[in-house]
């Protein structure tokens, strides 16, 4: 130990911490408390689908920590988990921070040995302390610790109780003195596998191992340090070890340890049977019942109607942009006026005045709608979800949704991106990753382009339809459920591959912390105004120049046919779906600001929201598509969305007019 | 990958002691006998006119002495009938045959048409536990694949009110109910995989909390769901409260 200080203080080298641990234990929590960088924390598997970096320091050591997505075993299944091994492959000098569910230790061990086996440091963090003992389940640490050779501290991380102890410890971690033997044949192939090898930054044993439980993803690996040769004898070598079990190897060995963490189990943990019938148990339950779970639905959407829609969208905006902002032409408000004046008396330049506060005014327009429209919404949508998220209500909703996702040929898990879309869709895109298969990955970013509105978008929805007839919104939601039902039904056929089997984690229903809601929320503000603003800014400008120069009024001739002809749409309206495509809460605030003014009829607002909610996904999310997918698919993506958006806006119009609906 | 051949050979193994020596032991003629006086009974030919009519009974008449010297069967007025000890020997003989073809085709699905061969060997060498392990396992079947009747055996009679099966898959639990996992049955190394990182393995103890719209189990302190597919290849065995 002593050895490993001095060389590291010769060589003044930044150590890593890496976080690592089943999904939903705290990895991100504890990554916050260490390095006093906020990343999204929530209370359901698979919030964290990067890798997040921040610093860390303690008595002058330095260190980076590396959070990273939950793994369940360190053989990797899917893109996030081959994240994860890959970073113990490439992070030189690292210690491992295994963070850990108290409630589960046998999944948690099952992790802890193939930490040991691979001879890396590590420190085990036994966080949800309070859970655990809420369950009975009493475990001794110290006896733990003692027998795998490794610091183990239990924590409670949500409260910070216990996590001040974990970066002292770091210096001291070490690696596992924990070792167990495998079947006597495997063991040979170990011995033998090894002799082939090359240095690794995990120890050979455990590489070895892993190829014997032939683990796929380590052919990269392979390939760049291994002569053809030596891969071949060490292929030969696994094949003849297959010979002898009639299961695959990967089985074998997974028995094994198992048995193993059933061992251990039973020396330290004392799982009293305790009764398991709290209210929030219960409330967990009904969540997901077949029966009471729909109108718990339906309660939770119409509570979410009635607080983004009506009191933020509503309310809190009329009040924002009638009294505060206001209309410096009509007169109205206090701000918009009052900068429109001063800019007359001091700066009696046409030009600028109109850049600043004219009709495409960058404060006047840009400025407004981001704080005047759409912060009000987005804060109120944040918080709702972040108690939805806390609350560990989304995976249960998933268990609800199964069904109808398989018609689109997806599982309930795909909900978690799609819901997480409403939010933003650019991150959602990203989180798509959680799902299994490539199939269900496309199919996903398919649907978040085609009809997923973002957070403010989707209040300024709910706001504009809360003034027409009260089963507009059901309209507009069925439109909207339906296209992207009968989409995912064909491209389901349309896009090869399979559709993976449904397994989810259901976190316990907790009590959200409202303390890691209101600073959840506010991070997500602050990226919002800090991601939004200035493309607001820029949009205006973009605007303001194209109005100027005339372009708008072309491209406004252009699209009026469409825009009168199908969907009976003023020519206006076009500013919005442009502008929507550089945000689509920007758009949607467009046309919240002509509804106002009355430039709408009621059918109009209707046709409109649903063509803007199926039109292309905004900038930001074409380019999370691009990097994910590549260019091909991102523009057969926006080119089929564009027009299916049409489609549906135009035969909606059909029909009210057919109908002679008027709402 | 490795080819089936491969694994095939390594596991086989020679024939044990004990394999030998009952071979030598069991008298397969009689056997064959007395399972066709079981047969034609059920079809309601007990007379030895009965047995010359119908073409299966002559050879039971050529050998009638040697089964009554034997004492398994005796004659009455031209019926032929089973002694104790008779009727015990064929209604094992017929419940191990016929289970064996409800295995053969339930479990292994095997085509109807090649289970004959394999069950008329099984019935001549099951002892009685493993004969009652495999009617537990199989849920206590009353009737084999061809529909006619398997006489029950003890296990049976202890459940004679709530025919439950010792395995059985853990689709099948009721909500509330808990399971032991005695293996899961799947080919797929993935789904093994994730189903094992969950922490569901042989061994372990599942309750099913709700089987719709989706199938919510509890492991350890984990509730998981999953699809009623995943679900119907782990097989259990019931735990009830008592034991």
């Amino acid at each position: 130990m002593s050895f490993i200080k001095q060389k590291k203080k010769s060589e003044e080298q930044i150590k890593n911490i890496i976080l690592i641990g089943n999904p939903n234990v705290g990895k991100s929590v504890i990554f916050g408390i260490l390095t006093g960088q906020y990343v999204v924390v929530s209370n359901y598997p698979g919030t964290t689908v990067e890798i997040s970096r921040g610093n860390a320091g303690f008595h002058g050591n330095k260190y980076q920590v590396i959070d990273t997505p939950g793994i369940a075993n360190l053989l990797p299944m899917s893109t996030d988990e081959v994240v994860t091994r890959d970073i113990l492959f490439e992070e030189k000098d690292s210690v491992i921070i295994q963070v850990a569910d108290s409630k589960n230790l046998a999944r948690t061990l099952l992790i802890t040995l193939q930490l040991a086996e691979m001879k890396i440091p590590f420190i085990l963090v036994m966080n949800m302390m309070d859970e655990a003992r809420e369950r009975r389940i009493n475990i001794d640490f110290k006896k733990l610790s003692k027998m795998l050779g490794t610091q183990v501290f239990p924590t409670v991380a949500i409260s910070r109780t216990g996590t001040d102890k974990i970066l002292p410890a770091i210096e001291k971690a070490d690696v596992s003195t924990y070792e167990f033997k495998y079947d006597p044949f495997i063991e040979d192939a170990v011995k033998k596998i090894e002799g082939y090898l090359p240095d690794f930054p995990i120890s050979k044993r455990s590489v070895a191992i892993m190829l014997l439980s032939e683990d796929m993803s380590l052919n990269k690996w392979l390939d760049e340090k291994l002569t053809p040769q030596g891969r071949e004898e060490i292929q030969g070598i696994i094949r003849d070890t297959r010979k002898r079990y009639p299961d695959p190897l990967e089985i074998v060995i997974n028995k094994e340890r198992l048995q193993n963490t059933d061992r251990l189990i039973k020396e330290v943990a004392v799982i009293e049977k305790a009764p398991r019938k709290g209210f929030m148990y219960n409330a967990g339950r009904i969540c997901m019942h077949p029966v009471w779970g729909v109108p718990i639905l339906i309660a939770v959407l119409t509570l979410m109607y009635f607080f983004v829609g009506k009191f933020a969208a509503g309310t809190v905006v009329d009040f924002f942009m009638g009294t505060v902002f206001g209309n410096a032409v009509e007169g109205t408000g206090i701000i918009n006026p009052f900068i429109a004046r001063v800019l007359e008396s001091i700066i009696p330049i046409k030009f600028v005045q109109d850049l600043l506060v004219g009709e495409y005014g960058l404060i006047s327009v840009g400025i407004t709608y981001a704080i005047a429209i759409v912060l009000p919404i987005v804060a109120a949508f944040f918080f709702f979800f972040g108690i939805l998220e806390d609350s560990g209500y989304l995976p249960r909703l998933a268990i609800i949704a199964n069904r109808v996702c398989k018609w689109a040929g997806l599982n309930g898990k795909a909900v978690l991106p799609l819901i997480l879309g409403l939010g933003c869709g650019a991150m959602a895109t990203i989180s798509a990753r959680i799902l299994d298969s490539p199939k269900e990955r496309m199919l996903v970013i398919l649907l978040l382009a085609l009809g997923v509105p973002c957070s403010a978008q989707l209040g300024l929805i709910m706001g504009m339809l809360a003034g027409l007839k009260s089963y507009a919104f059901f309209i507009w939601l069925f439109i909207v459920l339906g296209s992207m039902i009968l989409v995912g039904f064909i491209a389901n056929k349309l896009i090869p591959g399979e559709t993976s089997d449904f397994i989810l984690e259901i976190p316990p229903l907790r009590f959200p912390s409202l303390k890691n809601i209101a600073v959840k929320t506010l991070a997500r503000i602050e990226w919002y105004l800090r991601e939004a603003v200035p493309i607001f800014l820029l949009a205006t400008l973009f605007l303001f120049f194209i109005d100027k120069v005339g372009i708008l009024q072309i491209i406004r001739d252009m699209a009026a046919p469409v825009m009168a002809k199908i969907l009976s749409l003023p020519p206006e309206v076009t500013d919005s779906f442009m502008m929507g495509f550089l945000r689509r809460d920007y758009g949607a605030a467009g046309l919240l600001e002509m509804a106002r003014k009355g430039m709408l009829s009621n059918n109009q607002i209707l046709v409109s929201m649903v063509t803007i909610t199926l039109f292309l996904p905004c900038v930001a999310q074409m380019f999370v598509i691009i990097k994910e997918k590549g260019l091909k698919t991102a523009v057969a993506v926006a080119a089929f969305v564009f027009t299916f958006a049409f489609i549906v806006g135009g035969l909606l119009n059909f029909a009210l007019n057919a109908l002679g609906v008027v709402l | 990958m490795i080819d089936k051949d491969e694994r095939d050979q390594s596991l086989e193994s020679p024939l044990c002691d004990i394999c030998k020596h009952h071979a030598v032991e069991i008298d397969t003629e009689i056997d064959e006998l007395l399972e066709t006086i079981w047969v034609l009974r059920e079809k309601g030919k007990v007379t030895e006119n009965h047995y010359r009519e119908s073409g299966a009974g002559n050879v039971i008449l050529d050998n009638l002495d040697r089964l009554k010297k034997m004492n398994l069967i005796y004659l009455k007025e031209g019926h032929v009938t089973f002694t104790d000890g008779g009727e015990k020997h064929a209604r094992d003989l017929i419940r191990r045959h016929r289970l064996t073809e409800r295995m053969l085709t339930d479990l292994f699905d095997i085509p109807r048409g090649r289970i004959e061969a394999p069950s008329c060997q099984f019935e001549h060498i099951l002892s009685e536990e493993v004969t009652d392990s495999i009617c537990s396992f199989l849920g206590h079947p009353s009737t084999c694949p061809h529909g006619r009747p398997i006489p029950p055996g003890e296990c049976c009679k202890k459940l004679t009110k709530t025919i439950t099966p010792l395995v059985i898959p853990l689709v099948d639990l009721m909500p509330g109910e808990k399971g032991r996992i005695v293996f899961i049955a799947t080919k797929d190394r993935r789904r093994l995989r994730r189903l094992s990182s969950l922490g569901i393995n042989p061994e372990g103890i599942v309750t099913v909390n709700q089987k719709l719209p989706t199938v919510v189990i509890h492991v350890d302190e984990t509730e998981i769901a999953m699809d009623h597919a995943l679900v119907s290849e782990i097989y259990v065995k019931r735990i009830t409260d008592n034991g």
